[in-house]
């Protein structure tokens, strides 16, 4: 049995291991502090690579926390699935893959972004928290922990989001989303109770084996759906975004659109592997469509007329998590229909897919490059930049990419995931591609905006001090700027690679459900 | 690795789209170098136009602001984006509304 | 029929946690309201748990002649959701705390700098 066994365990016991140990290393000084940041950071993303090519070699990787097999006996011969239960399949291993990256230019891009202020080994062990909270959310197996996850990266997150508490508007930001992500929180639980309550288990693939469609599947259901959907901020439960992801830390944000990206992962874990084709109705594809659809149009709305920059590219998260909840909604809506399925849903469930990696590397260098801006001019506000691409080249061009890639200018990569939904999702309806495309038009128009107002026009008077951001900043940049290079270069080896068998997991209920009961003596079951 | 992706209905092809562009490079270059080479740097020669008017020293007087961005836009849309800004009214109450709003509605509808 | 009356208190409960969340203007009120939330959820999944006639899952104590045991999981889920309910309520409260510091007031229709 080879070490690798344990890269589950190891991708979740690291960063709780780097946030612990973070408060000691404030007695070695800033550089041990920050190694310890860098480092940790490095193992975690090294272990999420490992665990995704091994989860691609060799298939779900089950790990039980503690034990051989992941049930009890009881003395009567009874067995019920009571182990705490890490379960990573191919969608798993593709969410923690870019999670890590995501995470890892955040925190090399926070080393010297945050230098300023005081405190920061609390920072660290607050960012490690959240990106264990985080990993644990996409690798559990068990709906119990994954609201004990949910609340661990939240709470870390409500921390970051308000760690320049000197400034009243990250608090306000702060409290907003938390009392929403309380909120969404405890209806997870509601919704894990109403489960437990029918089939007395809260571990995902058991209940995948036995679940009905009644009427307390329904409510939990829909339990699921709204609190993850607003952890993700679908429209009209989107208001706490733009402010969370403005005020907080740039580096943090980078992380937290990570982190909303594992609620999403949530969300169609529930959908497809826990209900999938036992689910009846197609209320439930129609209520994620018309969420995906008004949040890609109000929230590209409100971006055009933004004057911050923080809040424009939070107001754009919105509308992008709309495309992918509009992939999945049609994903979902022909699920139990094969014909429809191989004609356009599979299609639009890798655009779902593609979408999600796209949009969280672009998303995160959009705003490391905001974050760049305010560290170099101290400003927020798009009416007091100008000019700043004479100062600041290196950032205009790590910027200029991740802004083609997300208004899906041609040849970057996010061009090709909304390729795959504009044509799926008009074999559904074509009113619904027609939102798609005026969304990407007015997803342009707003980075222009940006661009125009930042970096082009004449240079100001009081910009003749600024310089270039340092190099461990544009480091944390550049990392995801790569990425994005390399999808947008190799497409076909990334749709073949990281997107597909992420999608084709997803579908796959009968495979999730089989990984966990064939992991235990034959015989076994509920 | 070289092959073009299907979507069912078309396909993608990133290295025609980069030599689209490194044509398209080469035209604009060419243009570009049938202009005048013999201009007398640092006269009045090269410098900018701006209404015939002395150029202002400091930028902050020449350039457009953000708010100025689009003006046409919002303002042919004013009554939709005085609907939609109405809509975030930053209260966090209406946070917490509207989520469980959201919820009684989705449960309304498939419950029933 | 008396079984169902805890499910009656944790609907009660949730509403009156879910009108406090809307129409409260107090942010300490607001926050009161969570807590309500979050106790009728942890009552919830308690009352879920309980079979009449029931005895503790442990299987040296349960005594003898004791077949049924209950399952222990709601209140292992339940003593979980209250320590995560304790550190938000506390973030929460300080949260209230420092805004006051910098806002000078407690009412939700004062604190809203961002918005738009």
């Amino acid at each position: 049995m080879s070490w690798q066994v344990h890269l589950p365990a190891l991708l979740i016991a690291v960063p709780l291991l780097g946030a612990f140990l973070a408060p000691l290393t404030a007695l070695g000084g800033k550089g041990l502090r920050n190694t310890w940041f860098v480092l940790v950071s490095l193992a975690f993303t090294l272990i999420a690579f490992l665990l995704w090519a091994r989860v691609g070699a060799f298939g779900t990787a089950v790990y039980v926390m503690g034990g051989q097999s992941w049930n009890l006996a009881l003395p009567s011969g009874m067995e019920v699935p009571v182990r705490i239960l890490m379960e990573v399949d191919a969608f798993s291993a593709f969410m923690v893959l870019l999670s890590a990256v995501a995470a890892l230019a955040g925190a090399i891009f926070s080393v010297t972004y945050m230098d300023r202020f005081s405190g920061l080994e609390k920072f660290v062990a607050l960012y490690f928290l959240m990106v264990a909270g985080m990993f644990g959310m996409e690798i559990t197996g068990d709906f119990f922990n994954f609201f004990v996850f949910l609340e661990i990266s939240s709470v870390a997150s409500f921390g970051l989001v308000a760690f320049w508490r000197d400034r009243g508007e990250a608090l306000e930001a702060a409290f907003k989303y938390m009392l929403v992500s309380t909120l969404g929180a405890l209806m997870v639980l509601v919704a894990v109770a109403f489960l437990y309550s029918k089939y007395n288990v809260v571990n995902m693939a058991a209940l995948g084996k036995v679940i009905e469609w009644g009427m307390v599947e329904k409510t939990s259901l829909v339990l699921f759906l709204t609190a993850l959907a607003m952890k993700c901020g679908a429209v009209p439960m989107h208001m706490w975004m733009p402010d969370a992801y403005a005020e907080a830390p740039a580096g943090v944000t980078c992380a937290l659109i990570a982190v909303s990206q594992a609620s999403l992962y949530g969300l169609f874990r529930v959908t497809y592997t826990i209900f999938g084709a036992f689910m009846g109705s197609p209320i439930i594809p129609w209520v994620i469509i018309v969420l995906g659809v008004l949040s890609m149009f109000i929230g590209v709305s409100m971006a055009v007329i933004q004057k911050e920059v923080g809040r424009l590219i939070a107001y754009h998260s919105v509308s992008q998590v709309g495309y992918m909840l509009l992939g999945f909604g049609v994903g979902l809506l022909a699920l139990s229909d094969a014909r429809a399925m191989a004609d356009y849903g599979f299609t639009a469930l890798k655009g779902g897919v593609y979408h999600i990696v796209n949009y969280t590397m672009y998303k995160g260098l959009l705003f490391l490059s905001a974050g760049a801006l305010f560290y170099a001019t101290g400003c927020r506000n798009l009416n007091d930049m100008g000019g700043l691409g004479r100062k600041m080249p290196k950032t205009m061009g790590l910027f200029m990419i991740a802004a083609a890639a997300i208004a899906g200018l041609p040849p970057f990569n996010g061009f090709v995931s909304k390729l795959f939904l504009y044509e799926s999702s008009f074999a559904v309806h074509p009113v619904l591609a027609v939102f798609a495309m005026v969304t990407s038009v007015l997803t342009l128009a707003s980075f222009v905006k940006i661009f125009q107002t930042a970096f082009l026009g004449p240079a100001l008077k009081k910009f003749d001090n600024v310089r270039e951001v340092p190099g461990a900043m544009l480091l944390g940049m550049s990392v995801l700027g790569v990425a994005i290079l390399l999808l947008s270069l190799f497409p076909t080896w990334s749709v073949n690679h990281l997107v597909e068998p992420a999608a084709k997991a997803l579908v796959d209920q009968a495979s999730y459900i089989g990984a966990v009961f064939a992991a235990t003596v034959p015989g076994g079951g509920l | 690795m070289w092959d073009q992706i299907q979507t069912g209905f078309g396909y993608w092809d990133v290295y025609a789209w980069i030599a689209f562009f490194l044509i398209a490079g080469g035209m604009v270059y060419l243009i570009r170098s049938f202009g005048r080479k013999d201009y007398k740097r640092d006269t009045e020669q090269d410098e900018i136009f701006f209404g015939s008017n002395p150029v202002p020293d400091d930028g902050e007087e020449l350039k457009v602001p953000a708010s100025s961005a689009y003006w046409g836009y919002t303002q042919a849309l004013k009554p939709f984006y005085d609907v939609l800004v109405g809509f975030h009214t930053g209260l966090a109450t209406d946070y917490a509304g509207w989520y469980i709003l959201v919820t009684a509605l989705v449960a309304l509808l498939i419950l029933l | 029929m008396t079984g169902n009356f805890p499910y009656l208190v944790v609907g009660i409960l949730f509403v009156i946690g879910f009108v406090g969340l809307i129409f409260e203007k107090n942010l300490v009120k607001i926050a009161i309201a969570v807590s309500v939330v979050e106790a009728a959820t942890n009552l919830f999944i308690i009352t879920l748990g309980y079979r009449s006639g029931g005895s503790i899952p442990v299987w040296t104590m349960a005594g003898s002649g004791s077949s049924r045991m209950v399952l222990p999981t709601p209140q292992a889920l339940t003593l979980t959701a209250i320590v995560i309910g304790l550190a938000t309520t506390a973030l929460l409260l300080s949260f209230v705390m420092t805004i006051y510091r910098h806002y000078g007031s407690l009412d939700v229709r004062d604190i809203r700098r961002l918005r738009g």
